[in-house]
Order: structure tokens, then C-alpha cells, then sequence
């Protein structure tokens, strides 16, 4: 490897030029509101309280609850593998759910510390298209190999078998009637393991956040010596990416994983947590966690007060699916037959105007074109 | 040969055919005539639909062509005329079509447990289309091999020898294949999320067109592991010119442009500091202007465009183009578009998008 050395750097540093394009002229063909409104220009006043908010009033307590989910999870299946008695499992179901609840609010953050060495799949290995990672569970059940109960022994081992669609099986899958069956048995110790992994991954990705002089300040103050953004452009750009994206992800990843429209077959059994029946409690989470986010961080207001109908329509799109979501049957075989049908197909509607609203709509509202491309990768 | 912009308007017009021409609204035929060259470019369209756009030199929209869904690099066969449109990644299709209207648009699909990359290029007589893809479940870059001549059926695949290939080209004589490896695992249940951005394998890539063999793989030193290879072009000495987007640190300084040739180590430009800083460590398209010797790219997220003399790397022009797209040569330096709908200054009512390929008979611009 080289590096290139001209040899009139020096003229060259001195020499080149640098040229402002010419604004359109006047006359020329003007641009839809759509796509030029970047023209408009962003609100940059506004920027760093947004982005004081989304961090310290969504994404530092999102983390912290799903690590003190986490906590109460590892406690309850120590508990339940102490007793085996239906209460405990029940109780362990119970912090199941919750931290379903917790996790799915937050796992839209898919950018920092989440991705770093993979701690994102570490939590949750999803999806499994082809049951490897099921089967990888299963094994490791039969096989029951006492080593395999430690926290640091799954944390070594495959994604598949660290996180919460591990756990899931482990309490609800085949075989899940041994739970209470025998105090102390290897399925329980295992799933405890799993839940210990959690905790310890999302205190990782918490003791990231909370250090003060990290990536939380690297957020709220975009500039030089930010290691994120330069600028607050680039900054309110990857706040609006963590919308959009997690608004594609809701149905790209989630819904359209088992249900792609009426004329094509489902998958019921690739639907996230079917069988906890879950399905639905983690999209309403995923759902809540974008409001937050929209509304606690107060994004409306880098908005034009010409344009706040654009809010208000994304309001009042969140509220409907709020309001849409927990209804669907939680028995995804019957959510996705054919009486059921058509309301999957207005949720692939919904959540595609979801995903515009937000994109298009509000993002060149407040001048951005980010909703074109967010610059990851193309 | 230098073709002359004279040359490839009169080309262009014969080739159209009338009917063509005649299905062109009258605004539309008045650019073709103004045209000194035409290009093609994917575009989002006012009201949210994507499409394919051909250019004139003006940079006046002459015609489009509804896509399924959104387009990203382009690729152009200077022997037959056809034109591809490639999905963006993680996409599924591409779509050759005849920018002169001749004959009706192909849409070809991915092969199972695979999906483009986003970018593609013809052999040089036009028989065989090169695409980028992935082999997902084996975290393999892989090249598609498209039969041009028979409704681009595919007809096989070669190893990219890396990860996540992005652009690609091939040489001018055809024989060898060059793949800018972005070293960023993707896999389609996870949408556009990188996998592996702490353990990134970004490399170059030659790869023989005729056998799929590894001729040389060139690999980035540990410290810019994150430094990932995206968009690549050829000079007209045959050096291969690569630009890159930097995964690490937003305020590093890493190295974004830089070239080869077979054989040789791979080199950075060494461009300015203020330079870099305003490519914002993501560069989003490269090209090179043959005839001029000028390499040129483009960062959206910086809103540039920087001219770089071929010869010594000079750093020759930095132009402040908001929101800047594609870039491909052009009759005298370089043609460049936005996402705010402007093309070499002029503004039309779409988004242009990240490419642009010249459909010229002749690479020599």
C-alpha cells in the first residue's frame, strides 16, 4: 500500500477552485414541493434540542428499561428453575412478555453501540428463515450438557442460542412442560443462562449510552468533535433514518416476514414470538417506541409552521395503528387466514403511508431530501 | 478515437428510429435535437414512482421508463445500445431496455438465495451482462453472468472473492473483471443493515471474465479496515479507479479515492484535508472523463463534486452541488445530478438518483 504523493501538491492545495452551482434560475421549471421543499432549508436553531430529547428522554431510558426488564427475567427464571412450580413459570412467562414489551420499544436505535460486535443478534436472532437456529436450540436441549448453564458458555456460542427467541422456545416450545416438571433441570438453567446473556448485553449497550462524554454527547453536540455527525444536517438526518427505518422495519421485517398480501401464501409460523403470541404485543411496542421517539423528542417541531398538518397526520396515522394492532387475533395462524385477511392487507397499507408520512412527507417538510437516501452504503 | 459530441447526436438520432421519435412530446423532441449526448439515470418521479431517465447533454429529460421499483447503478453497451437498470440492494430485478425504444423493456430477476447489488456492467460486445450479487446464506459476493443475446437468461456465476460486492466493471478488453468489494455483510431479513461493521473485509478485486479465477485481490491496511470499496471506473490506460465510504469515525480523516492497475499496490490519493472534509467520508459516485483525464466523484452527504487530474492526482475543481447524485463524463469535464432534481444545472421535477451512465457508442468521453 501506497499513498499517493503528487508532486505539485502544493500548487495543487493552492491551485484548485471552488465553485458554488448556480441557484435555478428564474423561469426555470419549479420543483414539486415534494423535493425541493429541501430547498426550504433546515431549521438548525432547532436541532439541538430535538436531539437532546431523542437521547436523553427516549433512547437512555429505552436501553435502561429493557436492561431492568432484563434484571427482573434473569431473577424469575433463576426463580422458576428454583421451583418449577406453574406460579414461577407463569411469573417467568410474565417477565418474558415484558421484556418483549421493552426491547421491542427500543430496537428501532439500529445504529451505536446496539451494533457493535454484534450485540443487536446477541439479544434477538430474527429471523430464523430457515429453522437453523431453532434446530441449534433444540440440539442443545437434548444434548443437555450441564457446561451449557453459565452465562460466559452461551455468550461464546452461536447467535441463535443467546437471546430472546432462544428463551421464547425454551418456555414455550416443545418440550416446555419440564419446566415444571423438575426443579433445577437443564431446560430451565439454560434459559436462565439466556436471560443472564440478555442482561448483560443491554447493560453493555446502556453503559454506552450513559457515559457522558460518549456517544450520548457525540448526539446532542454534532460538530468536529463529534464522532457521529458533523454537522446538525447529518445529525437530524440519522434521527429521521432511525424513524424511517424502524417504520420499514415494522413491515418490511416483521410483517411481511409471514404475511406479503392476500394473494400470497402466509407463514404464520415465521411471524417474531408466535408462539408466546407475542406477535402483536412486540409491533404495538415497535409502533409505541416510534411515537416516543416522533413525539418525546418533539420532532414536529424542526416543522415549518406552514407544514404542521404533516404532523398531524403522522399523529394521527401512529394513533390509528395504536389503536389497530392490539386488536388483531395473537394466534397468528388465525390472523392470517382467510376471515382475517383483509386487515393484514390494510396494515401493509397503513404501515406503508407510515413510512411515506414520515419519509417524504416530514422530511422534506423540514428540508431535508434525506428520505431519498439516508448515505448508507449506495 | 475521439468521438466528437456532433457524432454521437447524429448516432443517437439515427438509432431512435421514428418511432420513437415519434411518441416523444414535442418538448421532449426539441432536447433530442438540442442534444449533443444523452444519458440515462434512475429518478423518483414527483408523485413517489421510480423510473429511468435518458438525458440530453443539456440535461434536459427526454424520455422515461417506469421501473417496478427504485433503480441504482445503470450499465450501457456501447455495441448493442441496450441499457440496464439495476434494483437497489438488497433489490430483485433489473431491467435492460433500448433507450432508443426499439424494443420493449426486459425484467430479469435474481436467481433464488440471491439478490443484486446494485451495479453491473457489459462485456464488451455486448453478449454477456456482469451483475453484482449476493449469496446471502453464504456470505459470498458473487457475479451474475446474463446471456445478452438470449433474453439475458442466466447463464452462470463467479465468485467476487469478497464481501459484499458493490460496483463493478470490466476492462476494455474484455478479459478481466473488476469488483470493488464494500467488504459490509448484508443479508435481505435485515433489510439495509450492515452486519459486520466492527469486522469489515473491504477489497478489490480482479477476476478473470473468461474463467471466474481470483487474478489479484487487493485488501486495505487494519487501520482502514472500515474504509469500505464502493464504486469503481477505468482510465483510458487501463487504471482502475476506486472511491470508498468510511464506516468509522465521523471525524477521521480517511482515505477516499484511489487507483491501481494489475499488478501494481493499490494507491490513495492524498487529497487536501479540506478536501475530505467536504466529501464528508462518503463518496457516492466515480467516473472518469477519458478524454480529458480527469477523474470525478460525487458525495451526497458533503454535497460536492471534486475534479481530480488522472495524471497526478491533483485536485483540479470542488464544486458545492447540494444534495449531489451521479456523476458521469461529459463532452468537457463531467455531468452531474442531485436528488433536488438538478442535471448539469438544469432542474427538472424528479430525484435524480445515485448514477448515471453515458449511452454513448464510445467510452472515449
Amino acid at each position: 500500500m501506497r499513498l499517493w504523493y503528487p508532486l505539485v501538491l502544493s500548487l495543487a492545495l493552492a491551485s484548485h477552485a471552488v465553485a458554488q452551482t448556480a441557484a435555478p434560475q428564474a423561469g426555470q421549471t419549479p420543483a414539486p414541493a415534494g423535493q425541493a421543499a429541501a430547498q426550504a432549508g433546515l431549521n438548525e436553531d432547532a436541532v439541538p434540542a430535538v436531539m437532546q430529547r431523542a437521547v436523553d428522554e427516549v433512547i437512555r431510558p429505552g436501553y435502561r428499561n429493557a436492561q431492568q426488564s432484563a434484571a427482573r427475567l434473569t431473577t424469575a427464571m433463576k426463580d422458576l428453575c428454583d421451583k418449577g412450580t406453574p406460579g414461577s413459570l407463569d411469573k417467568a412467562k410474565s417477565a418474558f412478555d415484558d421484556i418483549i414489551r421493552y426491547w421491542s420499544a427500543i430496537e428501532m436505535v439500529q445504529v451505536g453501540p446496539v451494533i457493535q460486535d454484534n450485540l443487536f443478534e446477541h439479544i434477538l436472532f430474527y429471523p430464523d428463515r430457515k429453522g437453523v437456529g431453532l434446530r441449534q436450540v433444540q440440539t442443545l436441549i437434548a444434548k443437555a450438557d450441564p457446561k451449557d448453564t453459565t452465562v460466559d458458555a452461551i455468550a461464546s456460542k452461536s447467535v441463535a442460542l443467546q437471546g430472546l427467541t432462544a428463551l421464547e422456545y425454551v418456555l414455550y416450545g416443545t418440550g416446555s412442560e419440564d419446566l415444571t416438571n423438575q426443579k433445577s433441570g437443564f431446560r430451565c438453567l439454560y434459559g436462565a443462562a439466556v436471560a443472564g446473556n440478555i442482561q448483560r448485553e443491554a447493560a453493555e449497550v446502556v453503559a454506552a449510552w450513559e457515559k457522558p462524554d460518549g456517544i450520548q454527547a457525540s448526539w446532542k453536540h454534532p460538530g468536529p468533535q463529534s464522532a457521529d455527525f458533523m454537522d446538525n444536517k447529518e445529525a437530524v438526518t440519522a434521527l429521521l433514518g432511525t424513524l424511517v427505518h424502524g417504520a420499514e422495519n415494522v413491515r418490511d421485517q416483521r410483517l411481511e416476514q409471514f404475511y406479503k398480501g392476500k394473494d400470497t401464501t402466509p407463514r404464520p409460523k415465521m411471524a417474531i414470538y408466535w408462539r408466546s403470541k407475542n406477535t402483536w404485543k412486540s409491533m404495538t411496542s415497535n409502533l409505541e417506541g416510534l411515537r416516543n421517539l416522533w413525539q418525546k423528542a418533539e420532532m414536529a417541531d424542526l416543522l415549518p409552521s406552514d407544514k404542521k398538518p404533516v404532523a398531524d397526520a403522522i399523529d394521527a396515522k401512529l394513533k390509528s395503528l395504536l389503536e389497530t394492532v392490539p386488536k388483531l387475533n395473537p394466534d397468528i395462524e388465525v390472523a392470517t387466514s382467510d376471515a382475517e385477511k383483509a386487515k393484514l392487507d390494510q396494515l401493509l397499507v397503513d404501515t406503508r403511508d407510515l413510512v411515506t408520512m414520515i419519509s417524504d412527507n416530514y422530511g422534506a417538510a423540514i428540508g431535508l431530501s434525506a428520505g431519498f437516501s439516508f448515505s448508507d452504503g449506495d | 478515437m475521439i468521438r466528437s459530441a456532433a457524432i454521437d447526436r447524429r448516432s443517437f438520432v439515427k438509432a431512435a428510429g421514428l418511432t420513437f421519435l415519434a411518441a416523444l412530446p414535442p418538448r421532449a423532441l426539441m432536447a433530442l435535437e438540442r442534444a449533443d449526448a444523452v444519458y440515462a439515470s434512475g429518478v423518483r418521479q414527483a408523485n413517489g414512482s421510480f423510473a429511468v431517465a435518458t438525458v440530453s447533454e443539456r440535461g434536459e429529460i427526454i424520455d422515461q421508463v417506469a421501473l417496478p421499483a427504485r433503480s441504482h447503478g445503470m450499465a450501457f453497451s456501447a455495441a448493442t445500445g441496450k441499457t440496464v437498470a439495476f434494483a437497489r440492494r438488497p433489490g430483485t430485478y433489473a431491467m435492460i431496455f433500448d433507450p432508443h425504444g426499439k424494443t420493449k423493456p426486459i425484467v430479469i430477476t435474481a436467481a433464488e438465495n440471491r439478490h443484486f447489488y446494485g451495479h453491473g456492467a457489459f462485456s464488451p460486445d455486448g453478449r454477456i451482462l456482469y451483475a453484482s450479487e449476493n449469496d446471502f446464506d453464504g456470505n459470498r459476493g458473487m457475479i451474475g453472468l446474463y446471456d445478452a443475446t438470449h433474453r439475458f437468461e442466466r447463464i452462470g456465476e463467479f465468485e467476487t472473492y469478497g464481501v459484499g460486492p458493490h460496483d463493478m466493471t470490466v476492462s476494455d478488453d474484455g478479459r478481466m473483471l473488476v469488483v470493488a468489494n464494500g467488504g459490509i455483510e448484508t443479508h435481505p431479513d435485515f433489510g439495509r443493515t450492515k452486519l459486520n461493521l466492527g469486522n469489515m473485509q473491504p477489497s478489490l478485486t480482479l477476476v478473470d471474465a473468461a474463467t471466474g479465477a481470483l487474478i489479484e485481490k487487493h485488501t486495505l491496511p487494519a487501520e482502514w479496515a472500515q474504509v469500505s470499496t464502493r464504486h469503481v471506473d477505468v482510465d483510458d490506460s487501463g487504471r482502475i479507479w476506486f472511491a470508498c465510504q468510511y464506516e468509522g469515525r465521523r471525524n477521521d480523516l480517511p482515505p477516499l479515492v484511489g487507483c491501481f492497475a494489475k499488478g501494481e499496490d493499490l494507491r490513495f490519493v492524498d487529497l487536501p484535508e479540506e478536501t475530505t472534509r467536504r466529501l464528508a467520508n462518503y463518496v457516492g459516485a466515480i467516473a472518469v472523463n477519458r478524454k480529458d483525464g480527469l477523474v470525478g466523484v460525487t458525495s451526497p452527504k458533503g454535497g460536492a463534486s471534486v475534479t481530480i487530474d488522472a495524471i497526478s492526482g491533483r485536485v483540479l475543481r470542488e464544486e458545492i452541488v447540494p444534495e449531489a447524485a451521479g456523476i458521469a463524463p461529459a463532452s468537457t469535464g463531467f455531468a452531474v445530478s442531485s436528488y433536488e432534481g438538478d442535471f448539469l444545472g438544469q432542474r427538472s421535477d424528479v430525484a435524480w438518483d445515485q448514477h448515471i451512465v453515458r449511452i454513448a457508442p464510445s467510452r472515449r468521453v
